[in-house]
């Protein structure tokens, strides 16, 4: 029978897909906000079920960073620059989140039994949901030509890393954890100022039209 | 002064710089006095404390979060030597700045305040013993520099910043992963959430980690830190970045950044190589590497004009040859490495340094429209030469040595093919250089003079990098053959 641990995870692989696919920036950050929620509840889970009190530190600083403010720094960015949905990304609307998915779960499956070797907590969806939430942020970034969808790309891969991290080494000391949050609250913010100056001078969040640099 | 301080310095001293220019009025005659003299504080403790670890002493801080060796000390007298002579340049840069209307004095405090962080960063990264604060810190480097890389406004500043975040940030995530996984391998062994992620601690139970994980690891590590480092195929980012950003943004980058993350690079190396995997594989790895890197870059650098953008693609080519020298392994080929990284520091801070001049003369980085440098300015001409001359190995300048001790100990280890191609690679960066050297330097000016000579307060901190270039190019400097004798002894864990 699948635990609540593996139907979280699985829930973590569907929202990361929606928030590749979804044309619609706002719909998009929500169901990020919705993932991000869902990866505060597994750090809660684990501390209560494997003991990990430190993943109840982690879950709060989640809670307030990713659940709350790294959306709203989006959302905010998506009213100002007054735009709605995306343009047509790499591949196509249907064909790319196929693409994605299909190979991140194929590069899970074949590494995941590496990391089950090592891993703090020996649960495979888990772990095969770490990795391919991390990989749909790769290609997130690779297939996927709005500016906003990149940052939403970066901040899933982000999440992918957590889940890892949760997995495979709870008990590191909470200065990485905290280090890890901080880099990536700062990134976000720093992405979201070039995101408006991109849309500024482009007139467009359509990275593909930046061709200025090359050779 | 004890280590304890010294640390705490060593890192108070650019943050505390950082926030006091930021916050200072926007008056480009204090600005410019306090970044002088944050940069000369910062410069002094650098080198106090490299001369501390220079005989093989470690020191520890902050339960052994924070540690200085010799090998840290190598990169840490980057940060110190070659980031103080670009701050003193930068002065002058972004006043010419001002002046032209480019940027405003705002901007320029913008600029002297993220420099200072974009160094708390550096050293951070350098001194960090955990190896998560060591990703943390790199990661940040690339945080605290995007604006001073994108300073201008305009489509190809955005865009280059763009760019530049993405990519490094896709990168080395990567290199996070290695990073969890390393201590999940590690703690494994050793049953101890703190010391099993300090990089002291992977080291001294490198040989008990199981060796398939760390093949892996090695793997995803060269990814993330040879992004950052600008090695091949990932290396997209940096000619857009470096081209496009000012002058000293370049200089910095290029001199001491790339250098950073390829510590970061060497302290995996180190680990893997030390554990039952073995040198030859990280080894094997590097030199795969470090050849297509340098292939790819003299490809692209023979069909550069843009004078910033050729010199780029030197920084990636450069970056090869330290991969290589790691390729080449041992202890001559670990000492070429280390030496290459001091060697382009101050040679590519001296070149892009140089680009600045030449736009101020000529309003353009085209070289094609320039000509006639060595009578327009001949100083400036000079050091361009020297620059040049340093870059493409010839005999008598830093970048010379390192190459040559390369080339002898692949022939001593019989590394025959690799080293044939390494020197044909080097012959395609002689000739393209030397093109395009002719092309700016003699003949007649395609485009009009703008400015002559710049003036001396400009030309002093590059006159001073061009005196290191041929130092290290001609003696046997005592103090940093020693220091760079017990970094490779740490390395190969002697």
């Amino acid at each position: 029978m699948i635990d609540l641990l593996s139907i979280l995870s699985i829930a973590m692989i569907l929202t990361s897909l929606i928030v590749f696919g979804l044309r619609n920036y706002k719909a998009a950050i929500l169901t990020y906000g919705l993932q991000t929620a869902l990866l505060v509840s597994i750090f809660l889970l684990l501390s209560t079920t494997h003991l990990a009190e430190q993943l109840c530190t982690w879950a709060l600083i989640a809670f307030f960073t990713k659940v709350l403010f790294i959306p709203i720094i989006l959302l905010r960015l998506v009213k100002k620059l007054g735009v709605v949905s995306e343009d047509e990304p790499v591949g196509g609307f249907f064909v790319s989140p196929i693409i994605a998915i299909s190979f991140s779960l194929a590069i899970a499956m074949s590494v995941y039994p590496i990391y089950m070797k090592f891993s703090l907590i020996h649960e495979s969806i888990p772990l095969i949901a770490s990795i391919t939430i991390f990989m749909i942020g790769i290609f997130g970034f690779i297939l996927r030509n709005s500016v906003i969808k990149q940052i939403l790309a970066y901040c899933m891969f982000e999440n992918g890393i957590h889940l890892s991290l949760a997995l495979m080494a709870y008990n590191s000391p909470e200065i990485a954890e905290l280090g890890i949050l901080t880099d990536a609250i700062f990134a976000v913010i720093i992405m979201s100022v070039l995101a408006q100056r991109f849309h500024h001078y482009f007139g467009s969040l359509d990275v593909s039209k930046a061709t200025e640099l090359k050779g | 002064m004890d280590m304890q301080q010294l640390f705490i310095l060593l890192l108070a001293v650019p943050l505390l710089a950082s926030l006091i220019i930021w916050f200072a009025p926007t008056q480009f005659k204090l600005v410019s006095t306090l970044h002088v003299m944050a940069s000369m504080v910062s410069s002094a403790l650098a080198v106090i404390t490299v001369m501390k670890v220079m005989n093989g002493k470690v020191f520890f801080a902050f339960h052994d979060m924070l540690f200085i060796d010799a090998l840290g000390g190598v990169f840490l007298s980057l940060i110190g030597v070659t980031g103080l002579l670009i701050n003193l340049y930068s002065v002058k840069y972004m006043q010419w700045e001002i002046q032209k209307g480019e940027i405003t004095s705002k901007d320029a405090k913008l600029f002297f305040a993220l420099s200072h962080l974009f160094v708390f960063t550096m050293t951070f990264s350098v001194l960090a013993n955990n190896i998560v604060l060591m990703w943390v810190a790199i990661e940040a480097t690339t945080l605290s520099s995007v604006f001073m890389v994108a300073l201008h406004k305009g489509k190809k500043s955005t865009e280059s910043g763009w760019k530049y975040i993405v990519i490094c940030s896709i990168g080395l995530a990567f290199a996070l992963y290695a990073t969890v996984l390393l201590y999940s391998a590690g703690f494994a062994v050793i049953k101890d959430s703190h010391s099993m992620m300090l990089w002291t601690t992977l080291m001294a139970h490198a040989k008990e980690i199981n060796p398939d994980i760390l093949k892996l690891i090695f793997v995803f590590a060269l990814i993330g830190y040879g992004t950052k480092a600008g090695l091949a195929p990932t290396h997209t980012w940096l000619p857009d970045v470096h081209s496009e950003g000012p002058a000293p943004a370049s200089a910095m980058l290029s001199g001491i950044l790339l250098k950073c993350a390829i510590l970061g690079l060497i302290r995996y190396y180190a680990i893997v190589g030390n554990s039952m995997v073995g040198f030859e594989y990280v080894q094997t790895v590097m030199l795969i590497s470090g050849l297509m890197t340098i292939f790819i870059a003299a490809l692209f650098l023979m069909r550069q004009h843009d004078v910033k953008r050729m010199f780029a693609y030197h920084s990636i080519a450069h970056m090869g040859v330290i991969a290589f020298g790691l390729g080449v392994g041992g202890f001559v080929g670990l000492f070429a490495a280390l030496f290459h990284a001091l060697a382009h520091s101050v040679t590519k801070a001296l070149a892009f340094c140089v680009t600045g001049n030449m736009v101020k003369i000529y309003g353009t980085r085209d070289m094609t429209k320039m000509g006639g440098l060595i009578r327009i300015a001949p100083i400036t001409a000079i050091l361009f030469c020297i620059s040049i001359c340093s870059l493409v190995g010839v005999p008598g300048f830093a970048i010379f040595v390192s190459e040559f001790w390369m080339i002898q100990e692949s022939f001593n280890t019989a590394l025959y093919l690799p080293v044939v191609l390494f020197i044909i690679g080097l012959i395609i960066i002689f000739i393209a250089d030397f093109s395009h050297f002719f092309l700016a330097t003699f003949g007649e000016s395609k485009s009009k003079i703008l400015s002559h000579e710049v003036e001396w307060s400009a030309n002093l901190p590059l006159i001073g990098l061009a005196a290191l270039i041929i130092i290290f190019g001609v003696f046997s400097v005592d103090g940093w053959v020693t220091l760079l004798n017990s970094a490779v002894k740490i390395i190969v864990a002697a």
